[in-house]
């Protein structure tokens, strides 16, 4: 087992960096070794692909534990069940379950998540309106606890959704099953509409959901903030595509120093540009229309230096009016998000921490540079708890600890189940220690 | 933690009651959920800082509670108490300013090492450029801190620990009511936001205000009758 001196670590938004250790663990008896040698008060903490905007994934002092060599997928085709081990990406599963006409049914923005950061994160996406968050796929998991042992949880033990959404803090996720399913062909049949307004995209999305398996919609945040923007509507198709390059990803973002290219100015014109390029209608291949976010590699070093930060919240159906107050809060700041998206929730899972429920959820990027964000978004949130809404804890790393039980009124049930899965206190991160979870 | 501004969550400011430290991180960036943790005379933690033992238990009890993104160090004496005599006050002022100003950086950056992150801003003064006849017994612990917290500063590279170090002129404070005020004397307002600035600079030294950095050169630079002659204005 290789663990390195204490590296710096960032999360997705490079806004800060930790000093931890990483272990690089081959086997799952390496896990268990791992658990007897830390000693140091700092802890263990699973990590994935390090997507995590802010300091999900982040232990200073602590230890990393690495888990990618943990990647075996085997498909079930007749039962349409995948077996996988925690370090497998969506990308590999998608994959391996394509060859046998299977998909996962949720999958995020990115194909570059982990299993385990997956159900640490009840991750959702465009289909959530159809199939819920990603834990509802899970049929059971094995986690190693702080005591060594590995047990085996199912939907029906509280311990799974104490583990759903658990930000790693409740044990190593070591393998899982999950239901497939399936596809005709490796496509999707994509029908994208232009909408002038936010009243006209929250009317199509709304009026959409049931007749697509996924719906989503880029919002233009800059220029008059009316919430311009374009809707993209599909289902799974029926007419297999050519897959350039053999699925991989897109080009790297070459390195541009340390510089911020986002400004009010340039978000401007990629958004006009954006809004205006041709709109996609018919047949494209499915990897590239489930992870828009691939296309670039290192997207994020575009934000230079100071990093950035991934604001995503949900808000109850009727209370669209906190969206016009956001807009013109940070129109008045000049704050233009490069990456805005807007998405309607179908049901919330059973799990305390699961960030999913039912009403809108809006997804915005901001350079943490911009003067005046860090005053506007703390006063946004007392707004958005008192209309009943919460944030996003995976993409966080601004929010105020004291509102954090507002927003996850169930928080105390999941601090008693992770307390008996983790008596001795092993699994901490830097989120954990600043929101005070634990 | 800090935020995702880089901002601190968790602040202590040693010397509690310290016009300038309070004026330091008053002026942080707002942050409605910012723990400011008073330890001195009264406040959080009581302290005596002249007490060792005193010392270590405080210090352990603040971090056992949990991690401190950054500790303003404020106490300090001039060494100016009419009742005692010349001798008594320098070593009350060596006490304060020095030993156990230095013991406490030790207990802090050991601790700050652990968590692998943390600031500890310091503050030393423009007193410990060079000995002048009036005030280098102040200046010499000044100096003492200064230049040890320099070298702490070297070591903590790596360390995710960081130090800085904030040199105050004249600042027109409780501190020094009565006393005739020097050229380039700062409010404590103006003095906080030195503090503040010290933090997010990458120079290991911010001097309040700026252009006493200038000034000390020229200071070093005088030849000792120069000097002397200016010194006794």
């Amino acid at each position: 087992m290789l663990i390195t001196d204490p590296i710096l670590v960032s999360g997705w938004g490079r806004n800060f960096s930790s000093l931890s250790k990483r272990a690089s663990v081959t086997s799952i008896e390496q896990a268990q070794e791992l658990l007897a040698q830390t000693d140091n008060g700092r802890g263990l903490l699973p990590v994935g692909l390090h997507r995590s905007y802010g300091d999900s994934a982040l232990n200073s002092g602590g230890t990393l534990v690495d888990l990618s060599v943990l990647n075996g997928i085997v498909v079930d085709p007749l039962a349409r069940t995948a077996t996988v081990g925690a370090g497998t990406t969506i990308r590999e599963l998608e994959s391996a379950a394509l060859a046998h006409s299977l998909f996962p049914p949720i999958v995020p923005g990115t194909g570059f998540v982990t299993m385990g950061g997956a159900i640490a994160a009840d991750i959702h996406g465009k289909s959530h309106h159809k199939t819920g968050s990603f834990s509802q796929c899970v049929n059971w998991m094995k986690v190693l606890l702080s005591s060594g042992e590995i047990v085996q949880l199912f939907p029906s033990d509280e311990e799974f959704w104490a583990t759903v959404g658990g930000l790693g803090l409740t044990g190593v996720i070591l393998e899982l099953e999950l239901n497939l399913r399936e596809v005709r062909s490796n496509s999707a049949d994509v029908n994208e509409v232009r909408v002038k307004d936010l009243s006209q995209m929250i009317e199509l999305l709304g009026r959409s959901d049931a007749d697509y398996e996924h719906t989503v919609a880029w919002i233009d945040l800059s220029g008059d903030y009316r919430g311009r923007g374009v809707v993209s509507l599909g289902n799974y198709g029926s007419e297999p595509v050519k897959v350039r390059g053999g699925g991989s990803t897109g080009p790297s973002l070459p390195s541009i120093g340390g510089a911020n290219f986002i400004t009010p100015l340039t978000v401007k014109a990629f958004n006009e540009i954006w809004f205006r390029k041709p709109l996609k209608r018919g047949t494209v291949a499915l990897n590239k229309y489930m992870h828009p976010l691939d296309g670039v590699n290192n997207w994020n070093r575009i934000y230079g230096d100071a990093g950035f930060l991934q604001y995503q919240f949900v808000i109850d159906e009727g209370r669209e009016e906190i969206f016009e107050r956001l807009f013109a809060g940070l129109r008045s700041l000049k704050a233009a998000s490069f990456l805005g998206v807007l998405k309607k929730f179908g049901a919330a899972s059973s799990a305390p921490l699961s960030f999913p429920r039912p009403g809108w959820t809006l997804t915005l990027d901001y350079p943490t540079a911009v003067p005046g964000l860090e005053k506007f978004l703390q006063g946004f949130d007392e707004e958005l708890v008192a209309a009943g809404g919460r944030i996003y804890l995976i993409k966080d790393s601004r929010v105020s600890h004291s509102l954090v039980p507002l927003m996850y009124p169930e928080i105390n049930k999941w601090r008693a189940i992770r307390s008996t899965m983790d008596p001795a206190g092993l699994w901490q991160s830097d989120q954990a220690r600043r929101l005070r979870l634990c | 933690m800090l935020n995702g501004f880089k901002n601190p969550g968790r602040v202590a400011l040693i010397g509690g009651q310290s016009e300038i430290g309070l004026s330091i991180v008053t002026q942080l960036p707002e942050d409605k959920s910012r723990e400011i943790i008073l330890i001195g005379r009264s406040g959080n933690y009581v302290l005596d800082v002249t007490d060792k033992a005193a010392r270590e238990r405080v210090i352990g009890e603040l971090f056992d509670a949990g991690d401190v993104d950054l500790v303003v160090i404020a106490v300090g004496l001039l060494g100016n108490d009419s009742k005692l005599s010349t001798t008594e006050n320098l070593l009350a002022a060596i006490d304060v300013n020095f030993l156990s100003t230095v013991h406490l950086l030790e207990l802090i950056s050991d601790r700050m090492k652990l968590q692998a992150h943390g600031t500890i801003l310091v503050i030393s003064s423009f007193a410990q450029v060079r000995p002048r006849d009036d005030n280098f017994r102040y200046g010499s612990t000044k100096a003492g801190l200064d230049f040890y917290a320099r070298g702490l500063a070297s070591t903590l590279k790596g360390s995710g620990v960081t130090l800085k170090i904030l040199r105050p002129g004249f600042v027109k404070s409780k501190m020094t009511e009565g006393m005739e005020i020097a050229p380039f004397a700062i409010t404590v307002q103006e003095c906080g936001k030195y503090g503040v600035a010290a933090l997010k600079s990458r120079d290991l030294v911010t001097w309040a205000p700026s252009i006493l950095k200038y000034v000390a050169f020229i200071f070093k630079s005088l030849p000792p009758s120069v000097f002397r002659k200016i010194s006794h204005r």
